[in-house]
């Protein structure tokens, strides 16, 4: 039954990440979840391979639990339940989706630096100018998830 | 996936970089994929979403063509 168990990881993972503001150690899930150790940290290892996490290379340290980004990135949401970095611009607004659908992105253009806010209120984006430049095709993202 | 104040910023970054052009979406496409893909993230029942489903969600907000299939 690894499908439910990876199923409780997924949820402690996301949910210890936006209460704390960093992502649960394989052993911190492990005791909040009465399993062993080893029992979380296959999990973590399996919902790497099922691309629902990244794992730092070579740890077992969530880098990314999508939209959230356990590392600093140019891509600062802040909303209801806190601020996080997202690991794009589709992750940053993410992250305001997954948190309630109010608050604000803050990044910049990658060509001039100006900052952009892009706020978010009731589920709507607030107008703004930009685009986005999404530079590897879909099929091509999970062969390197921090460029696309 | 990167954030430019225009078109023509993603041009100008492009070719100091020589990155060929990827897709370029407008910013409330980029917040329908955010909606679309993020918002039941924490739900219980939420699963991966299959190559086919991930494509209708493209083709729902525009992004059609070679770029944005899957298989």
């Amino acid at each position: 039954m690894s499908g439910e168990l990876d199923n409780r990881v997924r949820l402690h993972i996301y949910e210890r990440f936006v209460a704390d503001g960093r992502p649960p150690t394989v052993a911190e899930t492990a005791a909040a979840l009465a399993i062993g150790d080893e029992e979380a940290a296959e999990a973590y290892r399996r919902l790497e391979r099922a691309r629902v996490i990244v794992l730092a290379p070579g740890t077992l340290d969530v880098w990314m639990a999508n939209p959230l980004s356990a590392v600093p990135t140019p891509f600062r949401a802040t909303t209801e339940r806190g601020s996080f970095w997202g690991n794009c611009v589709w992750d940053g607004l993410g992250v305001i989706a997954m948190l309630g659908g109010r608050g604000a992105l803050a990044t910049a253009c990658s060509d001039c630096g100006d900052p952009m806010t892009l706020a978010v209120e009731e589920r709507t984006l607030a107008p703004a100018d930009g685009v986005v430049h999404f530079a590897v095709p879909a099929r091509r993202w999970w062969e390197n998830i921090a460029f696309t | 996936m990167l954030a430019f104040r225009s078109e023509a910023h993603v041009d100008r970054w492009r070719a100091q970089r020589c990155v060929p052009r990827g897709a370029i979406l407008s910013l409330g496409q980029t917040w329908g994929l955010a909606e679309a893909w993020y918002a039941n993230r924490l739900a219980p029942e939420w699963r991966r979403r299959t190559p086919d489903e991930a494509e209708a969600v493209f083709a729902g907000l525009g992004l059609t063509g070679e770029f944005w299939r899957l298989q």
